[in-house]
């Protein structure tokens, strides 16, 4: 039997469980991820130094690898690569500051822990990174690349991650099949989300940008390009898995078994992304609330198996295509999001557009999101003897908190893009959000005064650069 | 009519001058078996999309360094692209580990230099610069 010893609870937002199981004992916090305000404090440089060691050892290994291929490359084929540096470092990085008008939740990007909005009313922590690359060529058909981005994390502290580890091998001109750590291709860019420099925007669009935590794979790709005509298209199959840390102690999205097939199209000004991505996500920090409902006989058991995020079958597809001729642009996306558990289906779509005055690119995107159901009416709280009517009211309530977080919004943006150099550029964004009854949107760190649909403005301003 | 003659002519030489003036042309080595190609095909290569000429040879682009009149008059005139452009799309390859852009050299004559050791070569060059080492590819 479950008692709750403590509960802290909002209307829109935060449930922070102590449940004491009275069978074993055991107390477990229950607490819901994106409203709750427990930070994790104390020995976070004895973490800091583990989850380095390791990443480190991680590379070392691949570096030993790279080693043998490269010993047994030279001796093979006596390649000519004098023409190519063995070596290249690049870098990349964008600062900026964003505003939000709501100041019951913040506006954040990827899995940082804040943002603009709640935490600060002016924010570097939206945008802000620093990234650096190095480009081995080893041979002409072997190489390597590391890229380590420095950006606020899932704790809000700057901390380097490595966002691309692996090795390629060029068997031809047209086919290569990389081993390591690569970015989970599902959008159109996806890859190259973090390299501001290389889109019209601040940012490419939450909704469709946020659908997934998952955004890395540790495994292996391979693709494959075909020219047809004047046609190019580029097809890719993937495997592996990922562990993606969660902010506001959600704990580690784990995606295991993932495969996925993707097509990228180009013919001239034109290109075309396709993807389908399969996996099976656990997400462990929602078990002691899924564990609590298991508890209140076949409904709760129902819910439970329902909604508990362990090994859920998910799909990610996305359908996109640009065009930009150089004078202007125009580009759309629809992607989906879908999983048999809590996390349902989320859809999203975006279109833009641009002309580019010279140096200048005036831009207009509208963006949506919506998603299946945003509330369950959980246990039937009065049938009931009262004693449980308290511990079940607050697992329903942790079960809608969650369902709450499904993006359910619409954003008109405009803006503007200035090339100050050819590696150099400023980019101002106004965002008018509105947000969907009983939905947070993309926000996050809601607390207990955020309004029912709010309509949220947002300024953004960022430099970026690449060299 | 004498008049409209002479109209015709004067639009010809101001179109002919247009189109002289600071031109840059494709070429490649004076031994290559190459002797046309779109602009399209030419873009291609330097944009790293196809590693090869239409004729199956391994094709080497080797560009101009960033920030000459000649690599802005050619991008712009071929790929009706600006040198932010381009540094957009060679940084989609580059930060996905999938690629370098092509070797960078400081003028025409190093392209030259370089076409006439390397037939796989393809660069540009002034119209000015050109002379029997290379030969002008022809855009279809």
């Amino acid at each position: 039997m479950l008692r709750i010893l403590s509960s802290t609870k909002s209307r829109s937002g935060g449930n922070i469980l102590l449940l004491r199981n009275s069978e074993s004992g055991r107390d477990s916090l229950h607490c819901v991820p994106a409203n709750s305000e427990v930070r994790s404090s104390g020995a976070s440089w004895q973490r800091w130094l583990t989850v380095h060691l390791r990443e480190f050892m991680k590379l070392s290994s691949i570096t030993a690898i790279a080693a043998l291929l490269y010993a047994s490359g030279v001796s093979a084929e006596e390649v000519d690569v004098a023409d190519a540096p063995m070596f290249t470092f690049n870098a990349f990085g964008t600062f900026g500051v964003a505003h939000s008008s709501e100041d019951q939740a913040d506006l954040r990007t990827g899995l940082r822990a804040e943002g603009a909005g709640f935490t600060d009313e002016w924010s570097s922590a939206v945008d802000s990174l620093i990234a650096g690359q190095v480009n081995a060529n080893f041979t002409p058909k072997l190489s390597a690349v590391l890229q380590i981005v420095l950006e606020p994390n899932h704790e809000g502290n700057y901390d380097p991650h490595v966002e691309w580890a692996n090795i390629k091998y060029q068997f031809t001109p047209d086919f290569s099949v990389r081993i390591g750590r690569t970015v989970l291709a599902v959008f159109q860019l996806s890859e190259t989300r973090k390299v501001g420099f290389t889109y019209p925007w601040v940012r490419p669009p939450l909704e469709l940008y946020q659908l997934n935590p998952v955004t890395i794979n540790d495994g292996v790709d391979a693709s494959y390009r075909l020219h047809f005509g004047q046609w190019t298209h580029t097809p890719q199959l993937r495997v592996g898995h990922s562990k993606t840390k969660l902010p506001q102690n959600g704990g580690t999205a784990d995606a295991t078994d993932v495969w996925g097939i993707s097509n990228t199209s180009e013919i001239g000004s034109l290109t075309a992304h396709f993807a389908y991505v399969r996996t099976k996500i656990t997400l462990a920090s929602f078990d002691p609330l899924f564990d609590g409902f298991r508890q209140f006989g076949p409904r709760g058991v129902a819910i439970a198996d329902e909604n508990a995020v362990r090994d859920s079958p998910s799909t990610f597809v996305g359908v996109g295509a640009s065009y930009d001729p150089g004078k202007w642009f125009t580009m759309a996306e629809w992607g989906r999001f879908s999983s048999d558990s809590v996390l349902g289906t989320r859809t999203a779509w975006y279109l833009s557009g641009g002309y580019r005055f010279g140096k200048f690119t005036p831009y207009l995107t509208y963006a949506k999101a919506t998603a299946d159901k945003l509330t369950d009416p959980g246990l039937n709280v009065s049938a009931l003897p009262p004693f449980l009517a308290g511990p079940a009211t607050a697992l329903n309530a942790g079960l809608n908190t969650i369902l709450s977080q499904k993006p359910v919004e619409s954003t008109v943006s405009f803006g503007a893009r200035w090339d100050i150099s050819s590696n150099v550029d400023i980019k101002l964004q106004f965002d008018h959000m509105r947000v969907g009854d009983g939905s947070i949107g993309v926000l996050t760190n809601v607390q207990p005064g955020f309004p029912l649909g709010p309509e949220v403005n947002v300024f953004s301003a960022t430099i970026d650069f690449v060299f | 009519m004498q008049r409209l003659r002479l109209t015709i002519l004067g639009i010809g030489l101001i179109l002919g001058m247009a189109t002289a003036h600071g031109d840059v042309v494709a070429v490649v080595s004076d031994r290559s078996t190459v002797d046309s190609l779109s602009k399209n095909q030419v873009v291609d290569i330097f944009l790293g999309r196809v590693a090869r000429f239409p004729n199956g040879n391994q094709a080497v682009p080797i560009d101009q360094a960033e920030g000459t009149a000649a690599r802005n008059e050619f991008y712009t005139r071929f790929a009706g692209k600006t040198a932010a452009q381009i540094k957009a799309h060679w940084s989609k390859i580059i930060f996905t580990g999938r690629g370098q852009p092509p070797r960078a050299v400081s003028n025409s004559a190093e392209i030259k230099k370089l076409l006439a050791s390397n037939l796989n070569g393809i660069g540009y060059i002034e119209q000015s610069a050109v002379d029997d080492s290379v030969k002008v590819v022809r855009i279809e």
